[in-house]
């Protein structure tokens, strides 16, 4: 079980950055929509709604980088697990408001095609279940193949404390390599 | 010295040795995170000035190529013996995506038909139907393009154009005033003496009306805005973008 977790929090990041760098990419390119977007929910006055529209995109994408590669593990599990309680909120208020949005969480301008129904229950079961993943990463960084660990940016981990005990009790020929 | 007392000071001397080396890994682990936190901070601020480049819309020229109103109240705008590529612009004055697109793409529809690269035709449609905000939102929109009908084509039908979505109002609150529309006319410099009362008895109402339906029902349109490049649909993505229009619409001339 605890030789498991790290591939746990592996998987966990590379699904997350996946959906990340998808959504992210599919909204760069048209900034003019993705604020749309933004404005659709009718949550955020319009000079945040600018922020948001233009600052989300690139965000997603960076986080999704830096999970990918494992390096500041924490806090990408961290800002990703709160930009999917965000999106989880904000669509529920839309669908609580009878809003009948797209939820434009990859690209669009926010507004249903003809004749397309609104999807939010399969948006808010997708973005609470990546909210666990990013729970998980959050909890218990940074898995297998992490940058964090090859930069020994991992130190409050337990094999530290162990190895402490265990070499004061040994001859310090170690010491002397 | 006692064995005792050597052990202790070898003891004591790894101890500080090892103090040391923690110390430093310490300060390492902070040099590190620091510098990717400052990379990753710079990536998205580097991310969103390009996205902010990209997006910028262009600049336009001064002066447009010649607009005609056709008879069935359509509007091109393209130098003369300029037949394609064709790019027509369904949008609603009420609509905000519109408006978006508007700010965001108006300039480079202008200025390619100004540069002879394409024949634009607009097609200014009501959209919304009777039943959304109790008729608010329809009787804004139809108020807007009847009105934009009453002026017979030229530079102010286009300043009339961008006046009018520049001053659009929430979809739920009544704008577009027929005494605004009639004033915002003038300025755009309309002429015409039939203009006040062309707007104000809102002589163009069937026929606006009637050519939104004709255009809903054949067009097949998902919504305003949509651009269509020699009849296929321009996605958002192009549309909003721009650059991407231009070179979509430079393509088709190929």
């Amino acid at each position: 079980m605890i030789s498991a977790l790290p591939w746990v929090t592996t998987v966990s990041r590379l699904i997350m950055a996946g959906v990340l760098i998808v959504a992210g990419w599919g909204k760069i390119g048209t900034p003019v929509l993705s604020v749309q977007a933004v404005e659709a929910y009718e949550l955020l006055p319009e000079s945040l709604a600018r922020v948001v529209g233009y600052g989300l995109p690139i965000l997603e994408i960076v986080v999704g980088v830096l999970l990918v590669v494992g390096l500041l593990t924490r806090v990408a599990g961290v800002v990703s697990a709160l930009l999917m309680l965000a999106f989880v909120i904000g669509i529920a208020s839309a669908w609580a408001r009878g809003l009948r949005i797209d939820c434009g969480c990859f690209g669009g301008g926010g507004q249903l095609a003809a004749g397309e129904e609104p999807a939010y229950l399969v948006d808010i079961l997708r973005d609470f279940g990546l909210f666990a993943l990013g729970v998980v990463i959050a909890w218990f960084p940074p898995g297998r193949f992490a940058l964090d660990s090859a930069l020994g940016l991992t130190p409050d981990r337990g094999p530290d404390d162990d190895t402490e005990i265990i070499e004061d009790e040994e001859p310090p020929e170690k010491e002397n390599d | 010295m006692g064995k005792a007392a050597r052990d202790q000071s070898a003891r004591e001397r790894i101890k500080a040795q090892r103090e040391q080396q923690r110390r430093k890994d310490k300060a390492r682990r902070i040099t590190t995170i620091a510098a990717a936190a400052v990379v990753a901070i710079a990536a998205v601020g580097a991310g969103w000035w390009y996205a902010a480049q990209s997006s910028k819309s262009e600049q336009a020229t001064a002066a447009l190529a010649p607009i005609t109103v056709t008879a069935d109240g359509a509007v091109v705008m393209a130098k003369a013996g300029v037949e394609k590529p064709v790019l027509d612009v369904y949008e609603d004055f009420q609509c905000p995506a519109c408006k978006s697109l508007e700010e965001a793409s108006g300039p480079t529809i202008k200025n390619l038909a100004a540069e002879g690269k394409a024949k634009v035709v607009f097609h200014p449609i009501t959209i919304f139907p009777e039943q959304m905000n109790n008729g608010i939102t329809r009787g804004n929109s139809v108020r807007a393009g009847v009105a934009s009908r009453c002026i017979a084509g030229g530079t102010p039908w286009m300043q009339f154009h961008d006046k009018v979505f520049k001053e659009q109002p929430l979809e739920n609150v009544e704008g577009f005033k027929i005494s605004d529309l009639v004033e915002w006319g003038k300025e755009a410099g309309v002429t015409d003496p039939n203009f006040e009362k062309c707007v104000t008895g809102q002589e163009k109402a069937a026929q606006h009306t009637a050519y939104s339906q004709k255009i809903l029902d054949t067009q097949k349109l998902q919504g305003t805005p949509t651009l269509k490049l020699n009849g296929t649909e321009v996605p958002n993505d192009v549309a909003f973008s721009p650059s991407g229009l231009r070179q979509a619409v430079l393509d088709a001339a190929k």
